[in-house]
């Protein structure tokens, strides 16, 4: 039977890598209407074709890149499109999105997912338009940096149009925390799927496509889309609205400081000093050219920069987010904002995650303070703290995993444990993931987000703003009146179990539709009524007119990711936190004294969820509702299930 | 009276909803290929250039067609016939501006038609870049509309240019 429904492209590519060989499919059915798209149809395909033996960095990984049934259509912000795998850096579930165009017209190509499995013999790129698909070859642009790649595919077909997702030269080297950089200046930077399309021998995915999508009721649709841009305009997002275009996301260097949550000497404390060298104003004022928007984007959060001159020129690129400012910047004690374009911009070129990379720099420059780490060690290079001359080389050593790169190539838990002694205790991580910008001594409940984030210590799985930047209103409509006050008190844990639990679900949905976290996130304004609204005259999905089946669908995603964990060994054991925001109180800042009350948080979010308190396995009978059989099946026989 | 687009480049973010809304106004479908807006972007050197009929007083369009399928529709803007269009492409050849594309996928002739007086790319651009002008107002801003992108190419503008 052929794919029913609308708004998606309706195709995958099954890609045999090993033998070379790209097949076309026609999506399933039940893979939109249980899982929707993107991270919800990922985790059923890496569910069923990865297992507990399977190495990240060999051929029988799968990398998928998927987008969702609001990829490329009319809805703001439809650009984005998502990468998944077994994770090379944590070696569990590994996911990350990314903005752009090239999700957008890859379903223009004519595909919703590509699925890569086994390895080529040699180096391979993937090029998609109007329906058709090859691997061509990339042995003459294997070891090229991104933008260069780019400009080679485009050239190479001679049309401008051209899209592309491609690793840098971390990529193909292995460096655990490579990115996959989309459209010159955006990254799917987060949990190293960068080193898996490396091992497969892939340089990337390039698409134009003139194919279209449809929708299955294009009135109904507009009228829809209409009523959510509605919510958009409302004067309560105005602020937010008007601060993500003139400063992007670095007006949270500000923000996040002043709450005494600013991850700073590596994550020693959450207060900065120098924050307003790195911070919003100076970046709007000397160096912001122009803002971009990713497609069909009513936000506008990207910016581009410019440094005409002093030791790191460049000419006009996007400029950094506010989680690159804060890993070069604030927890490497670097206040010098032109530094950290240009570290930022390497980054970007080279294929690594700005975040790991930072981190593990700083973890380095700590070790060193130390004296666990020493010149010899270093080959001579002085890591002390704010250093960015030590940062600029290091970043180009772990890119080519060179000197003491090689070691801080794995991360901050790999590196810790080659070094050995006492570097476990300043490796900042949850299940090998670097911490990104926040604190739990400042903010609670972002301490039960990186202990539960499937994959590993980030925000972007569950974290909640409503108390974090204060909005009481969505507070109330979403949780009642009687427990707002404790659910607005960021230092309270009560509640926070079920916030971060209701979060992690609509996330699922966002990360599955496939749309962004700003009016999700940051401004919190769309909901799970929103995929109400839009999902079924787009897509003819009538069952995602019921509410109850949108919250299902949500908790179904969430619980295959949370198996998918739970098949390679997690446990409530590693859904922790790492012991300096565990137990070393917040030294200094806003925040002083705080620390996470991560247990009682934990004990009601299992509860939330459906899962054992003891152990973090699910509940038979919930995976049964959710029509999660196939789990039970699996995980009963493991004991991994109650 | 006559109205044209007019386009504030320094506006424009290169989101591409116009084109968006483009083609769901004359094809129903989310197409931007199909657009008869279309932005034209050089990502290295902070270019975003959006491309629209300037509906000329003299249209080159519609005196290279060797089968009269450019005409005027009952406002006066020009409008490609598409049953009469053989997309021969010498229209796309004649523009000097850009302004006249091929449908990749009927492979014939599009232009903009203003969408009748109300058109859908204005309403959907969030920044506010894209106007409906009348002629004399539209010229001006046009003028000034496309001063950033003659700076990034090196173009020099005299003044009181036409």
């Amino acid at each position: 039977m052929t794919f029913p429904y609308k708004g998606y492209a309706g195709k995958y590519l099954d890609i045999d890598l090993t033998k070379g060989v790209v097949h076309k499919k026609d999506m399933e059915k039940d893979w939109a209407r249980l899982f929707l798209g993107g991270t919800g149809i990922s985790s059923k395909i890496l569910w069923e074709r990865t297992n507990a033996k399977t190495d990240p960095l060999s051929p029988e990984n799968v990398l998928i890149a998927g987008t969702g049934p609001l990829t490329g259509v009319m809805f703001s912000p439809s650009g984005r499109m998502m990468f998944a795998a077994r994770g090379p850096l944590t070696g569990v579930w590994a996911e990350s999105h990314v903005g752009g165009f090239f999700g957008p017209e890859m379903k223009y190509a004519g595909f919703d997912f590509v699925l890569f499995n086994g390895r080529s013999k040699k180096p391979v790129y993937l090029f998609m338009r109007d329906g058709h698909a090859e691997l061509r070859d990339a042995t003459h642009i294997w070891g090229q940096e991104t933008d260069i790649t780019t400009k080679m595919i485009r050239e190479e077909h001679k049309d401008p149009t051209i899209e592309t997702a491609v690793i840098g030269p971390a990529g193909e080297n292995g460096v655990l925390y490579s990115s996959i950089t989309v459209d010159f200046y955006r990254a799917a930077g987060r949990a190293g799927l960068g080193a898996v399309m490396g091992s497969k021998n892939v340089k990337g995915l390039a698409a134009s496509g003139a194919l279209g999508l449809e929708a299955y009721d294009m009135d109904k649709f507009l009228e829809a889309n209409e009523q959510e841009m509605a919510k958009l305009r409302d004067p309560l997002w105005k602020d937010s609205l008007a601060s993500l275009r003139k400063y992007g996301t670095t007006d949270l260097v500000a923000v996040i400081n002043e709450i005494g949550r600013l991850p700073t000497k590596n994550h020693w404390t959450g207060f900065y000093e120098q924050a307003d060298d790195i911070g919003p104003e100076i970046i709007a004022e000397k160096y912001r050219i122009a803002q971009e928007a990713c497609h069909g984007c009513a936000v506008g959060c990207k910016y581009i920069i410019q440094v005409k001159s002093g030791d790191y020129p460049t000419d006009p690129v996007g400029g950094p987010e506010y989680e690159t400012i804060m890993a070069f910047g604030s927890n490497c004690l670097n206040n010098d904002i032109e530094s950290i374009f240009y570290l930022g911009k390497r980054c970007d070129l080279l294929g690594l995650d700005t975040i790991s990379c930072g981190k593990t720099i700083g973890f380095a420059m700590e070790l060193y303070e130390k004296g666990i780490l020493t010149e010899r060690d270093t080959g001579g290079l002085e890591l002390s703290w704010g250093n960015k001359e030590a940062q600029v080389e290091l970043v180009e050593l772990i890119a080519k995993r060179e000197g003491i790169g090689k070691i801080l190539a794995n991360g901050v838990r790999k590196a810790a444990e080659q070094i050995g002694g006492d570097a476990w205790k300043y490796a900042v991580h949850v299940k090998g993931l670097e911490a990104s910008g926040q604190d739990p001594r400042a903010h609670q409940s972002i301490g039960l987000t990186y202990a539960t984030n499937v994959r590993g210590a980030d925000h972007l799985r569950s974290l909640s703003s409503l108390e974090e930047l204060g909005y009481p209103d969505i507070v109330i409509e979403r949780f009642g009146e009687e427990k707002a006050d404790a659910i607005l008190d960021i230092m309270s844990p009560k509640y926070k179990g079920q916030v971060v639990w209701d979060m992690e679900d609509l996330y699922a949905l966002v990360d599955s539709a496939v749309i962004c976290k700003y009016t999700t996130m940051w401004p919190p304004v769309f909901y799970f009524d929103t995929f109400v609204n839009v999902i079924p005259s787009l897509t003819g999905m009538e069952e995602w007119s019921d509410p109850r089946y949108v919250r299902q669908t949500a908790e179904r995603i969430s619980h295959l990711r949370r198996a998918f964990n739970h098949r390679l060994g997690v446990t409530r054991k590693e859904e922790t936190l790492p012991p300096r925001l565990l137990k070393e109180p917040m030294p200094t800042g806003p925040a002083k004294g705080g620390l996470p009350d991560l247990d009682e948080m934990l004990d009601e979010y299992y509860k939330y969820r459906g899962c054992d308190r003891e152990t973090g396995y699910p509940l038979e009978s919930k995976l049964l509702d959710l029509n999660l059989d196939f789990v039970v099946d699996e995980l009963k026989p493991l004991k991994m299930i109650k | 009276m006559k109205a044209i687009l007019a386009i504030e480049i320094e506006l424009c973010t290169g989101c591409r909803s116009c084109e968006l809304a483009c083609s769901i106004a004359h094809s129903d479908s989310f197409n931007p290929k199909r657009s008869r807006i279309q932005i034209l972007k050089d990502e290295t050197r902070n270019l975003i250039v959006p491309m629209v009929c300037l509906q000329c007083e003299k249209p080159l369009c519609q005196e290279a067609c060797p089968n009269g399928a450019i005409m005027e529709n009952e406002q006066g803007i020009l409008f490609v016939e598409k049953d009469i269009c053989i997309g021969c492409l010498n229209c796309v050849t004649a523009c000097i501006y850009g302004g006249i594309g091929m449908d990749p996928v009927t492979r014939k002739a599009v232009k903009c038609d203003l969408c009748r007086g109300d058109p859908a790319c204005v309403k959907a651009c969030q920044y506010g870049a894209i106007k409906l002008l009348s002629v004399t107002e539209g010229i001006h801003q046009r003028k000034k509309g496309v001063v950033p992108a003659f700076h990034i190419l090196g173009v020099q503008v005299a003044e009181g240019q036409e």
